[in-house]
C-alpha cells in the first residue's frame, strides 16, 4: 500500500517536474500546445469541482474566463503580474458569488440556460460599454510578460485546481455537493445548507476559471469581448468534462488532453469538420457514457464480445 | 411620434412576435411533452431557410412552393431524431432533471453539427433571395409586401394549432400529455406515437419560420441561435405548455424588442431579449400568466 502510494507520489512529482522544465526544450511548437492542454485541463477539472458532483450544468464558465481577461486588460498596466492573475479569478469569484445567489435556486435545464444567458449578457454588456466609454471594442496590449512566466503562470493555477478539487472532494462542503446532486431535498433534510454548500463550490470554480481567462489573456495581445467571452469555450470545457467522466479527476484531465491535442491538429486544417466530430462525439457520449470514458466498464465489453465468440 | 411611425413599429413588432409564435410552439410542445430542453431548434429554422433558398434559386419559383414538401422534409428528420436519439435519452434518463440536462447537451452537439454541416454546404453569410419585397400601401402606411405575407401566414398556423388543440380529440390528447404525462398512458393516449409526432411536427414549425424569413433576411449558418434564445424567453414568458400564453408572451416580446431597439439602437437588440429572458426567469419563472 505505501509502495504504491510512493510510486504515485514519485510519478505525481516528476509530472510536474517536467511540465514546469517544459520551457527549457526551447520549442514554441510543445510550448503553445502543452499550454493549451494545461489551460483546458484547468478548466475541466474546475468545471467538474461544482458540476460533477451537483449535476448542476454551469455554462457560465465562458463568463468567469472573459471577465478574467478584461480584468487583465484593463489592469496589466497599473498592477504587479500576480495580482492582475488572482484579481482575475476574484472579479470571477465576485461575478460568480452574485449571480450564483440568485441563479442556484433554479434547477436543472433553467439554470443551464440563464447561465449561459448571463454569460452573453455580460459579453454584450462590455461590449457596450468599452463602445460607449472607451470608443473601442478590443484592447491591444502592450509590455506583455515573456511566454515563459505565462507558461508556468497557468501550470501553477491549473495544479492548484487539481490540488482544490482533491481537497474539496474530500471537505465537508464536498460531501455535501454530492448529497445535492445525488437528492437535494434529502441532503437539505439531513442537515445540508444546500445554498451554502452550491454557492461555496460554484464560486471556488469560477476563481479558477477567472485566474485562467486572466493569464491567459496576454498570450493574444489584442482581446476583444467575441474571443474571450466565446461560448465555444464553455461547450469545450463540458465537452472534455462530460466525455472524460466529471464525477473523478481523472475524467477532466483526460479529456482535456484528449480534445486539446484533436482540435490543435484537425481544427486549423479542417476546422468545420472538426466542429461536426465533436457534434457527434457529444451526442454519443450523453448516450452511452453517462459515467464518461473513465467510468466506462471496459473490462465488460472485452468479456462480452470474448463470449461471444464460438 | 407620429401615428405612421407607431404604425410602422407595431407591423414591425407583430411580424417579428409572428415568428417567434411559430418557433416557440414547436420548443413548447417538445419541452411540455418530452422534457427536451432543444438549444438547436433555431438550427432547424435555418435548415428550412437554406434549403428553401437553394430550392428558389435552381427553379427560380415561387418560396412558397417549397415550404409545405420542406416541411415534410424537416418532420420526418424529426422522427429519425425521436428514433435514434431522444427516444433512447427518455429510456435511460433517471428523472425529468437529468432529461433536460441531456437532452440540452445532445442539443449542443445537433448545433455543431447542423450549423458546420451548413458551413461546408453553403460557405458563410450570403444574401436570401427577396420575394415579394414591393411595397403595399394602406392609406398613408406603406409595408413590404413579403412581410404582410409572412404576418399572414404566422398569424393563420399560430391560430390553427390553437384551435387543433382546443377543438379536436387529437389535441385534447396533446393537453392531456402536457398536464398530466402519466395520467394521459393511463387513460390510453398512444404516447408512444404522439411523442415522436409532436417532436417532428416541432421541426416543422421551425422549418415554416425559416423558409418565411429567407424571403425577408440575410442567411448566415448561425442564424438560427437567436431564434433559439427568443422562443425560450417566449415559453418562459407564457408559461410551459401554455400554448395560448406563449402566443401572447411571443407578440409582446416583438414589441418590446421593435420599439425597445427604436428607442435605443439596433445594436442592443441582443442585450433586450437576454436582459428579458434573465428578468423573466428570476421574477416569474412560471411564466406571466400563471394564476
Amino acid at each position: 500500500m505505501t509502495k504504491t502510494r510512493f510510486l504515485a507520489g514519485l510519478t505525481i512529482l516528476l509530472t510536474v517536474a517536467a511540465l514546469a522544465a517544459l520551457p527549457a526544450l526551447d520549442s514554441p511548437f510543445v510550448q503553445s500546445l502543452a499550454l493549451t492542454c494545461l489551460m483546458f485541463a484547468g478548466l475541466a477539472v474546475s468545471w467538474s469541482m461544482f458540476s460533477g458532483p451537483t449535476r448542476y450544468l454551469s455554462l457560465a464558465t465562458s463568463a468567469f474566463f472573459g471577465l478574467g481577461a478584461y480584468c487583465t486588460a484593463w489592469g496589466l498596466t497599473h498592477l504587479p503580474w500576480p495580482v492582475v492573475v488572482a484579481a482575475g479569478g476574484g472579479a470571477a469569484l465576485l461575478f460568480a458569488f452574485v449571480i450564483g445567489l440568485v441563479v442556484l435556486r433554479l434547477r436543472g435545464a433553467y439554470f443551464a440556460v440563464i447561465t449561459y444567458g448571463l454569460g452573453e449578457l455580460v459579453k454584450h454588456t462590455i461590449t457596450h460599454f468599452e463602445k460607449t466609454y472607451s470608443g473601442t471594442v478590443g484592447r491591444v496590449m502592450t509590455e506583455t510578460p515573456s511566454s515563459e512566466v505565462v507558461y508556468w503562470s497557468v501550470l501553477i493555477i491549473t495544479l492548484l485546481a487539481v490540488a482544490t478539487y482533491l481537497g474539496f472532494g474530500r471537505s465537508r462542503y464536498g460531501q455535501a455537493l454530492r448529497g445535492i446532486g445525488m437528492d437535494e431535498e434529502r441532503a437539505a433534510t439531513l442537515g445540508v445548507n444546500p445554498m451554502r454548500a452550491k454557492l461555496l463550490g460554484f464560486c471556488l470554480s469560477a476563481w479558477f476559471a477567472g485566474a485562467l481567462g486572466a493569464a491567459m489573456a496576454v498570450r493574444w495581445t489584442y482581446i476583444d469581448p467575441n474571443t474571450v467571452f466565446n461560448p465555444f469555450i464553455v461547450f469545450q470545457t463540458v465537452l472534455m468534462s462530460m466525455v472524460g467522466g466529471p464525477q473523478s479527476l481523472g475524467g477532466p484531465l483526460l479529456g482535456a488532453l484528449v480534445f486539446s491535442l484533436l482540435s490543435e491538429f484537425l481544427r486549423l486544417s479542417l476546422p468545420y469538420l472538426y466542429m461536426i466530430l465533436l457534434g457527434v462525439l457529444l451526442i454519443v457520449s450523453v448516450l452511452f457514457l453517462p459515467d464518461g470514458l473513465v467510468g466506462f466498464d471496459w473490462r465488460k465489453l472485452l468479456r462480452r464480445k470474448s463470449a461471444s465468440r464460438p | 411620434m407620429t401615428v405612421y411611425l407607431f404604425i410602422d413599429l407595431v407591423v414591425a413588432g407583430l411580424v417579428t412576435g409572428g415568428i417567434y409564435a411559430v418557433v416557440a410552439l414547436g420548443l413548447n410542445l417538445q419541452y411540455g411533452l418530452m422534457r427536451i430542453m432543444n438549444i438547436a431548434h433555431g438550427e432547424f429554422l435555418m435548415l428550412g431557410a437554406y434549403l428553401t433558398y437553394t430550392l428558389v434559386r435552381a427553379t427560380g419559383w415561387s418560396p412558397l412552393w417549397f415550404i409545405p414538401p420542406m416541411m415534410i422534409a424537416l418532420f420526418l428528420l424529426g422522427l429519425a431524431l425521436h428514433f435514434l436519439i431522444f427516444r433512447r435519452l427518455a429510456a435511460t434518463s433517471l428523472d425529468q432533471e437529468a432529461m433536460e440536462a441531456r437532452s440540452l447537451i445532445v442539443g449542443f452537439g445537433l448545433m455543431f453539427i447542423a450549423q458546420n454541416l451548413a458551413q461546408l454546404i453553403w460557405g458563410g453569410g450570403m444574401s436570401g433571395e427577396p420575394y415579394l419585397d414591393e411595397p403595399i400601401h394602406f392609406g398613408e402606411v406603406t409595408v413590404a409586401a413579403n412581410r404582410v405575407l409572412v404576418l399572414v401566414v404566422v398569424a393563420a398556423v399560430s391560430s390553427a394549432m390553437v384551435l387543433v388543440l382546443k377543438r379536436t380529440l387529437l389535441g385534447k390528447a396533446v393537453r392531456g400529455m402536457l398536464q398530466a404525462p402519466l395520467g394521459a398512458m393511463l387513460v390510453g393516449i398512444d404516447t408512444r406515437r404522439l411523442h415522436p409526432a409532436c417532436f417532428g411536427l416541432g421541426l416543422a414549425l421551425a422549418g415554416l419560420a425559416g423558409g418565411l424569413l429567407s424571403m425577408v433576411y440575410e442567411l448566415t449558418p448561425a442564424m438560427g441561435e437567436p431564434y433559439t434564445i427568443s422562443a425560450l424567453i417566449v415559453i418562459t414568458l407564457g408559461g410551459l405548455g401554455n400554448i395560448p400564453g406563449a402566443i401572447a408572451g411571443a407578440i409582446l416580446l416583438g414589441l418590446a424588442e421593435t420599439f425597445g431597439m427604436y428607442y435605443t439602437s439596433p445594436s442592443m437588440k441582443i442585450l433586450i431579449s437576454y436582459g428579458v429572458l434573465v428578468l423573466v426567469l428570476l421574477l416569474r419563472p412560471k411564466g406571466l400568466f400563471t394564476k
